[in-house]
């Protein structure tokens, strides 16, 4: 008995914890995308945008763009859908039942992921070619599916971690808060000493393996998958001896002992409360930091992202994709594109310290000025310098169960209940189990 | 007249009927016929056989959680049922201010359970108000790991249940407490039973129906058991997710884009067999002790 289920397009959890006040929108000059990347069609109708949580935030500057795509486009009526992050997933596969699906759907590669391997989104290799050139090749590259040709969705935000350093506690361990960490043996070492001077009242930094595993494994050299995407093959020595060191960081005390089990969330309270010391993250963040601990971000200095052998940064993209069943899809995708065409995904990135995935808008000066001499200005210029080169380095087959899966194995290492290297192996198992049953 | 009248008990009930059949049985249905097919949240639905059921059998992952919620049982249930008659014995006097103490005791019931989960996390942490207490009595040495060890995370969800319950079966006995005739107590006071006695001769028996209800109520509530878990354990069942309950790992598998639907449909038929198993079980323990 076979039941034919329809599928299609869900909008997923944004990977970037957006903060800021709106602004005004895109502003009233917008102009007419390039022509070389401009999708064929009469650009006409209504069509519905579908964006995660950016409401009440972020009201002012989506309708502005809005309504600079209606002006530019008359005749064509956006209707603007935001989704809570509360079950949004199970909204989406709903609608996607229903057939109700937005025309335009905000979503990150890991999430786009499973939709793509049906064949839901337009490829815009056919529908808009072209459309590409603009975008950063790594955002470009992320909206793709391993073995299949074409690219499906056009590169919205990114985010690239720089490293944040409380200046105080690392004076206070006696470290050089001019001096921050550059590799990962340098994070581990100046952890190990704030974590000695602290002495319970403060830590080294935070496991927040959900963040750092895959991408750290990618820096180190690990690879994750073998060269045909169809098995996991992380246990390696490296990935062995990586597991071990967050053992024995655990052992001794730099991790605070309550962080095993927590999540990015927790270690963004712990930073600002001043309980750790260094706190590798998005530098939208540090808005949140300044909001909520003043004098832990007036104290904060910002390094480059710890990167990989190769010199490469890991990037989050955000990216919008637009089924093919979309009843208008010329307007739907002439709208993704305006969406985040140069000029709106500037005025975007000056609402809340996220990054543009247009080439060309990156070479604005807002990203290269610190004449403020703020440390916000600077995480946003180190960022920026990062992104040209950054990829996505997180496969999008490593999604939410095989990373609770290989986490939960390298927590049962750090509690004691098993070896690093049974920890990897059962790691790879689990996560082959999960992936490639 | 009674023929042309014989749908009209039907249009009274059929409201709740429609509600029970559309929310409650075809979902119920649709949940079995899905547990013998490969569906996921987009695409499969082809039927397997009893595939799913095979792969649950040696999937180490449900045994866990099967274990762990299987305990869960075992220890809250009894705990919800005496506890909460000892607090209604406890409250159930009519003098000045016990209205004040049964509010209390069942204001948990009214808080959210993440509200009160999240509250606990705090108390129960390394640095928190519990460790701090034990620590200062000299009970222990070392903050105990209430949160990031598998066994005490789930004997601390067993303890949040157990305290979020309290008041709700406290009320449910202070009512059947009421029908108990007080000339039974009288009579056995008269006959030189002490306060013990007749709780055990006159009290118990008397409520045993109350009993069996709090039972099968409490086993069904700790069968379905997540949002203690959740919450103390930020999401993770512990390290590992070794503090795995049946509905965390059916939420586990079968949520999100990528969920098992099929799957996670076999796993939510065996926590309903077990459930109805286990109520069952105490039905007849119940009646063959009344028979004896």
């Amino acid at each position: 008995m076979h039941i034919r289920r329809s599928v299609a397009a869900v909008v997923a959890a944004s990977a970037l914890g957006l903060t800021g006040c709106g602004l005004g929108g895109g502003g009233g000059e917008q102009t007419t995308p390039e022509a070389t990347g401009a999708p064929e069609g009469e650009i006409t109708g209504e069509i519905t945008f579908s964006t995660l949580q950016l409401k009440p935030t972020f009201t002012e500057y989506i309708e502005g763009v809005i309504a600079d795509f209606e002006a530019e486009y008359p005749g064509t009526t956006v209707n603007w859908i935001d989704v809570p992050f509360q079950g949004a997933q199970e909204k989406i596969i709903a609608d996607a039942q229903a057939g109700t699906l937005p025309d335009v759907i905000n979503l990150n590669p890991n999430f786009a992921q499973p939709l793509a391997v049906e064949g839901i989104f337009a490829n815009l290799d056919e529908v808009a070619p072209g459309v590409g050139e603009q975008y950063v090749p790594g955002a470009y590259e992320a909206f793709t599916v391993p073995g299949q040709e074409g690219h499906f969705g056009f590169p919205w935000y990114l985010t690239s971690e720089v490293t944040m350093v409380n200046s105080d506690l690392m004076e206070q361990s006696g470290l050089d808060p001019e001096q921050p960490p550059a590799t990962f043996d340098e994070l581990t070492a100046a952890a190990r000493t704030v974590a000695q001077a602290g002495d319970g009242k403060f830590y080294g930094m935070h496991p927040a393996l959900e963040n750092k595993v895959a991408t750290d494994l990618v820096k180190l050299g690990v690879p994750l998958l073998n060269e045909e995407q169809t098995e996991w093959v992380f246990n390696t020595p490296e990935a062995v001896a990586y597991v071990q060191e967050l053992v024995d960081l655990y052992d001794e005390g730099v991790f605070p002992p309550d962080s095993l089990t927590e999540d990015h969330s927790k270690e963004i309270e712990a930073y600002q409360a001043g309980r750790i010391a260094l706190f590798p993250s998005g530098p939208n963040f540090l808005t949140i930091v300044r909001e909520n601990a003043p004098q832990v971000a007036d104290a904060t200095v910002v390094a480059p992202q710890i990167a990989g052998e190769d010199g490469a940064a890991n990037m989050a993209v955000m990216g919008l994709l637009v089924p093919q069943s979309s009843p208008n899809l010329p307007t739907a995708l002439a709208f993704a594109e305006f969406m985040t065409n140069a000029e709106n995904q500037l005025e975007f990135a000056k609402i809340v310290t996220i990054l543009p995935s247009v080439t060309e808008a990156l070479e604005d000066p807002y990203f290269t000025d610190t004449s403020d001499g703020t440390v916000d200005s600077l995480a946003r210029k180190i960022s920026a310098e990062q992104i040209a080169t950054a990829k996505n380095m997180v496969p999008v087959q490593f999604d939410d169960r095989v990373k609770s899966a290989v986490i939960g194995q390298i927590q049962r290492a750090m509690n004691g209940q098993q070896s690093a290297e049974e920890a990897v192996q059962k790691a790879v198992d689990e996560a082959n189990a999960i992936s490639f049953r | 007249m009674r023929s042309r009248r014989w749908f009209t008990p039907w249009l009274f009930v059929a409201p709740a009927l429609v509600i029970a059949v559309v929310f409650y049985i075809l979902p119920f249905v649709n949940t079995g016929i899905l547990s013998f097919t490969d569906a996921r949240a987009l695409g499969g639905g082809t039927f397997t056989g009893l595939e799913n059921y095979a792969r649950l059998a040696s999937d180490p992952q449900f045994w866990l959680a099967t274990r762990n919620t299987i305990l869960y049982a075992i220890v809250v249930v009894p705990l919800l049922v005496v506890l909460p008659l000892l607090l209604a014995i406890l409250v159930q006097p009519q003098i000045p201010g016990m209205g004040f103490f049964r509010s209390v005791f069942y204001s948990p019931v009214v808080a959210s359970m993440v509200v009160v989960g999240l509250i606990w996390a705090w108390l129960l942490r390394s640095d928190g108000l519990v460790n701090y207490i034990f620590q200062t009595l000299r009970i222990i040495s070392e903050p105990l790991p209430f949160l990031t060890d598998a066994t005490l995370l789930l004997f601390s969800s067993m303890f949040v249940t157990v305290w979020k319950g309290l008041g709700y079966y406290m009320v449910v006995y202070l009512a059947a407490l009421a029908n108990v005739p007080r000339e039974l107590h009288e009579a056995a006071e008269v006959d030189g039973a002490g306060a013990v006695r007749r709780f055990m001769s006159v009290t118990v028996p008397t409520l045993r129906s109350t009993m069996l209800l709090v039972g099968i109520l409490s086993t069904i509530a700790a069968f379905k058991v997540f949002a203690e878990v959740f919450v103390l354990s930020n999401g993770t069942a512990g390290p590992g997710g070794d503090a795995r309950t049946l509905v965390f790992t059916i939420r586990d598998v079968g949520l999100g884009l990528g969920g098992e639907v099929g799957y996670a449909s076999a796993m939510s038929l065996v926590l309903f067999v077990l459930t109805i198993g286990f109520s069952l079980a105490y039905v007849k323990l119940n009646r063959e002790e009344q028979a004896a």
